[in-house]
């Protein structure tokens, strides 16, 4: 019998398909055979994302698996209050619903993330105008109050020239706010 | 004006082309996995506004769609010379791109991210398309609520792009490791140093016209500029293997290349009919001949160009409808013959 594909070779293969209940049968040569089966191969490897959200999921649900079964619960239980992802929704699909969940699932996130990238700390670009958490806590400081940091420090690193300098304008400021009083 | 890959400005023996990709979300809007299709609809309209009637240099604005308004060859010829992914093209929700018309900048609109902001250019210099990234990312972004976190830095759709959300890429030509058979090894290696290696055009493992991208695997922890000079690094050792790898090959297979060289340059010049996959692997070994000496034409051809040109989609593209595949197999060739037939110098 030749092949039914090329209709060439003998026929050394017999494939049986079963798509949606419906039965396909072939014979075919070893050459097109494998042809058939390198090309199932390859749609598997087309597949890749679907394994690399499986692979996410093991390493971000780690946490779930060295804690007692109580806690697993109530992380499984975890719920963003902005776009309504699950823990146990974010584990399997290796995806945050929005930018909440960074929040949401911070406790559980921490040692995925850094197994995931080696670190976990941003030190790169920051959007224009991002103001951190220290800078709004120094904006918030009176002038004196920031002085009598850079005069603590300058004490600390021993530079008595500039200590003297920061210690004299403290005590100019001082005097203003006395008079305006 | 001239498209990003026909500029001659840096070799393209060994790198073809740098590529940066910025991820980029709004903590105004749900993301993708979230994204109603209302939601998508403001997404890719708010996006687009921001750059009708933007210049993108002194000649031209920036092109603005909403992609589900392209067919589906289009779409497949963007995803060919990889203006857009093959995420955003299959995507059901609305999805929007921004282009300028030499197509070295694009902006994809909810894709995996809210914006996939790209930068390309020929030959290698990733800090000049970072730059450029950089400024689009600066235009769009700077009035806007944009996900940033103090501790995870840009935050992303997937864990594996917070930070800087930044991949920078090189597009490259590797038939010396390739013959040697060197890639897979050379993927191991490479993947201890957070650099990944794959191939370009066919299925994962087996690349067709051995051409490879190189990129960084991790996003957070580094400054844009420590990832690029990594990359650059590794990219420089890769160089020199290929380079010794075609050094080798030709003081040993001198003969045999020569052949196999002009066997390709005659088969493309009088074929009636090819395949893009075989056709792909004539085009590198005629790529490999004229980098390297062994043939000399008498016009100027971009090889890279041609490969993209022979894709299914850009061919139908180019003959202006949709065709079966043997109908592109004698357009390919046809294509094939003007372009090489009678192209030899001597």
């Amino acid at each position: 019998m030749l092949c039914d594909k090329c209709n060439k070779r003998e026929a050394k293969v017999y494939y049986t398909e079963i798509v949606n209940g419906e039965k396909k049968e072939q014979h075919l040569c070893e050459e097109c055979a494998s042809e058939f089966t390198s090309f199932h191969l390859a749609s598997t490897v087309l597949n890749k994302d679907i394994s690399l959200g499986n692979l996410l999921s093991s390493i971000l649900g780690n946490y779930k698996v060295t804690n007692t079964s109580k806690e697993k619960e109530t992380v499984k239980e975890l719920v963003c209050k902005e776009c309504g992802m699950t823990y146990e929704e974010f584990t399997t699909l290796g995806k945050f619903g929005c930018a909440g969940c960074y929040n949401t699932f911070k406790k559980q996130l921490g040692p995925g993330i850094k197994k995931i990238q080696g670190a976990d700390v941003h030190v790169g670009k920051k959007p224009k105008g991002f103001v951190t958490k220290a800078d709004k806590i120094v904006s918030g400081l009176s002038e004196i109050e920031k002085l009598s940091i850079k005069l603590q420090q300058a004490i600390e690193k021993e530079e008595f020239e500039e200590a003297a300098k920061l210690r004299d304008s403290i005590r100019e400021l001082k005097k203003e706010e006395e008079i305006n009083a | 004006m001239l498209k990003w890959y026909e500029e001659k400005s840096l070799p393209t023996d060994i790198i073809i082309s740098s590529r940066v990709r910025l991820a980029r979300n709004f903590s105004d809007y749900p993301f993708a996995a979230k994204l109603s299709d209302e939601k998508a609809k403001d997404l890719v309209r708010e996006i687009t506004d921001k750059f009708m009637g933007k210049k993108a240099n002194e000649e031209s604005e920036y092109f603005c769609c909403n992609l589900s308004n392209l067919s589906e060859v289009d779409k497949n010829a963007m995803v060919e010379r990889h203006i857009v992914s093959p995420l955003l093209a299959d995507k059901k929700q609305e999805t929007g791109l921004i282009l300028s018309d030499d197509e070295s900048v694009s902006v994809m609109i909810n894709e995996e991210d809210h914006l996939r902001i790209q930068s390309v250019t020929t030959g290698m210099d990733l800090e000049k398309v970072l730059k450029k990234a950089n400024e689009i990312d600066d235009y769009i972004t700077g009035n806007s609520h944009i996900a940033f976190d103090e501790k995870y830095g840009y935050l992303t759709s997937c864990p594996t792009n917070v930070g800087t959300g930044l991949r920078a890429s090189y597009m490259c030509y590797l038939p010396g490791l390739s013959v040697a058979g060197l890639i897979s090894s050379l993927t191991e290696e490479l993947a201890r140093y957070g650099v990944a290696i794959r191939g370009i055009y066919g299925e994962d493992s087996k690349s067709i016209g051995n051409l490879y991208q190189l990129s960084n695997e991790k996003t957070l922890g580094k400054t844009e500029s420590d990832i690029l000079e990594h990359l650059n690094e590794i990219m420089d050792q890769v160089i020199r293997q290929e380079r010794k790898r075609r050094e080798y090959l030709i003081t040993n297979n001198y003969n045999e290349l020569e052949e196999q060289i002009y066997r390709a340059y005659g088969v493309l010049s009088y074929t009636k009919q090819i395949t893009s996959n075989e056709c792909m692997s004539l085009l590198s070994d005629i790529k490999f001949g004229i980098d390297q000496g062994f043939i000399n034409l008498n016009k100027e051809l971009n090889i890279f160009k041609l490969m993209m040109d022979i894709q299914p989609a850009n061919l139908q593209y180019k003959m202006g409808k949709s065709a079966g595949n043997s109908l592109r197999n004698r357009y390919r060739a046809e294509y094939m013959n003007q372009c090489f037939k009678n192209a030899l110098n001597g």
